[in-house]
């Protein structure tokens, strides 16, 4: 027997389920995503027999369009503020949190909660708390501090609301990044730092910083994906109202595309959004990297 | 000489000892009241911020108008008819939506592991070259946002006759962006498994495949704890997919399902309340059962990522 046909012999069995996987990915990611590329330079539509190809006139009236414009305004007021907030507030709570009693494991498990609930349960548990007749203004009520305050019924309040419900979740998920990365620091770091001289500002920016930079990396990058794609907590915590102010524009790609069954216009919005969600994410992740070979 | 030498020397000694005891009681009386305050802040910390789970929880087991009356407080006269009320309705929300997401998620982890993991095996086997793109093009489903492929997926699915179905969503599940941390979690921790373990196996005359079942996939354990937590709690939380790729008349997995009832419900906190508890529940207590699983995943995912 060759060994050409050894070789195939033996791959047989790993080699088929290989191929399995390939072709699935290929027919539910890769196609779809090229898919989408060719359909935004088409004006596509269910309602339309025979599409055209229009060129780039999907992403010209994109640029022209008010409501994309909005679209994107919030998303990256979400995105700024979650990243930001969620990372800085994350770190203190591990901080605060990294011990190892049971009274501070009791508390940790309870702060990760909110990371494995969905987006549409903490879109309900938030909404029942800040809508007109929601018990934060039921609270108000009852201590006679007046008639409580319409959290959502401004695009101002409501903006603010979605960046802290959208930090609660993140907040979560970074506590717990940042504890299992402070869990690895080894005790030997502080006390040398210590012996040096070293105060406790110097200690977390010399010794703690350094150490948990690769946890610094995936907790941004996460929270920055997570805040583009933002969708279903919108859906269900404000609806995108009031007067569309909430909407991301991953809503308003699931909008244009199913309930004003626009493909062609929602194609070219999505991938718009695709492009720059790759463009940060590499952006932030290199610039972070570096950080993390410096030190 | 040494006698005279001594004595003060002692004497200076107990004066010190008795002075170090002195420092020693006020430093332990000071770390004392440190610790304390700590944990007061830690604690107060963690209760603001999980006072709004405490709400929904403490509310489920309120009679209507106490919830009205008393948001803030623990249940005065405990019920459970909120609960009662959310499990019997007409339309069986509940039962069928736990029901519809244990199926789409089992299913979909049962078929994600062996053929995620597989291919991650077959990958790591190639040239570096290879392995490079092959990555790369693994990469590109970490980031995709679920909005640009959703539309497309399901046209390619009427194709085959399989939209609003189970099979459909299931199928696109394992294909599509899951598949691509599987393989990244699968890959990276493939770098750690010994390459004489698996040369030992060839040397036997293994087959690839039965290198990969019998080797392979019993070292990469911890690696299929991580794919398993993190898919079927994505799966299980997947709001999106199944809202547009079941639509309404096929039933609904037990997120998109409590979407669906919202409107209705909007004025009746205590049923709301009572249905988001009890869909809650799986996930948290699966969170809880694996938790020491879920941070080691987390953390090898943050590594590797």
């Amino acid at each position: 027997m060759s060994r050409r046909s050894e070789s195939f012999r033996r791959s047989l069995g790993l080699a088929p389920l290989a191929w399995l996987a390939f072709a699935m990915y290929a027919v539910f990611l890769v196609y779809p995503l090229l898919y989408s590329v060719w359909q935004s330079f088409t004006n596509r539509s269910p309602l339309r027999l025979k599409p055209i190809f229009v060129g780039f006139d999907n992403y010209t009236e994109m640029f022209a369009d008010d409501r994309f414009w909005m679209s994107l305004k919030l998303t990256l007021i979400v995105t700024v503020f979650v990243t930001v907030v969620s990372n800085v507030i994350g770190l203190l709570f591990a901080m605060l949190l990294n011990k190892n009693t049971a009274n501070y494991r009791l508390m940790r498990t309870l702060v990760f909660i909110p990371q494995v609930l969905s987006g549409v349960i903490v879109g309900i548990i938030w909404n029942s708390m800040v809508t007109q007749n929601g018990l934060i203004n039921v609270v108000i009520r009852n201590l006679g501090l007046g008639q409580g305050v319409g959290w959502v019924g401004t695009p101002e309040l409501a903006t603010m609301v979605v960046c802290i419900v959208v930090s609660w979740m993140t907040i979560a998920f970074c506590t717990v990044v940042y504890t299992a990365s402070l869990q690895s620091v080894p005790a030997e770091l502080y006390e040398a730092a210590r012996v040096d001289g070293a105060g406790a500002i110097s200690r977390f920016r010399n010794v703690t910083i350094p150490m948990i930079a690769p946890g610094v990396t995936i907790s941004v990058t996460l929270c920055m994906i997570t805040s583009l794609k933002l969708y279903d907590v919108l859906a269900v915590l404000t609806g995108g109202g009031p007067s569309n102010s909430t909407k991301s524009t991953a809503f308003y790609v699931i909008e244009t595309a199913f309930s004003t069954n626009r493909f062609g216009y929602a194609s070219a919005i999505a991938i718009f959004l695709l492009a720059l969600t790759a463009v940060l994410s590499y952006i932030t992740s290199g610039l972070l990297r570096r950080r993390e070979a410096h030190l | 000489m040494t006698a005279i030498e001594d004595r003060p020397t002692t004497r200076a000694m107990l004066a010190q000892s008795s002075d170090a005891a002195s420092r020693t009681a006020a430093r332990e009386a000071s770390n004392r009241v440190k610790r304390a305050s700590r944990a007061t802040l830690a604690w107060l910390a963690t209760i603001v911020f999980v006072l709004p789970i405490y709400l929904a929880v403490s509310n489920t087991f309120k009679p209507r108008q106490e919830i009205l009356d008393n948001p803030l407080g623990l249940p005065i006269n405990p019920t459970l008819e909120n609960l009662a009320k959310a499990w019997g309705r007409d339309d069986h929300l509940i039962q069928n939506g736990l029901l519809n997401s244990l199926l789409v998620t089992a299913l979909t982890v049962v078929l994600i592991i062996p053929i995620s993991s597989a291919v991650s095996f077959w990958i790591s086997e190639r040239t570096p070259k290879v392995k490079g793109v092959l990555l790369a093009i693994f990469a590109l489903g970490l980031m995709i946002p679920p909005q640009v492929v959703l539309q497309p997926i399901i046209e390619i699915l009427q194709v085959v006759h399989l939209d609003h179905s189970y099979p459909g969503l299931i199928l696109q599940n394992v294909g599509g962006g899951l598949m691509s941390f599987a393989v990244f979690v699968y890959v990276g921790f493939l770098r750690t498994v010994p390459k004489e373990i698996i040369e030992a196996a060839r040397v036997d005359g293994a087959s690839e495949f039965r290198t990969w079942w019998a080797v392979v996939f019993p070292l990469v354990r911890p690696a299929t704890a991580t794919v398993g937590i993190f898919i079927g709690l994505w799966v299980w939380n997947d709001f999106l997919n199944p809202v547009y790729i079941l639509g309404a008349l096929q039933g609904q997995t037990i997120t998109a399902g409590i979407y669906a009832s919202l409107g209705t419900y909007s004025s009746d906190y205590g049923q709301l309340f009572g249905i988001m508890f009890l869909a809650a529940l799986v996930p948290i207590v699966g969170y809880l059962a694996t938790q020491r699983e879920f941070i080691a995943g987390l953390m090898s995912g943050a590594a590797k990522g």
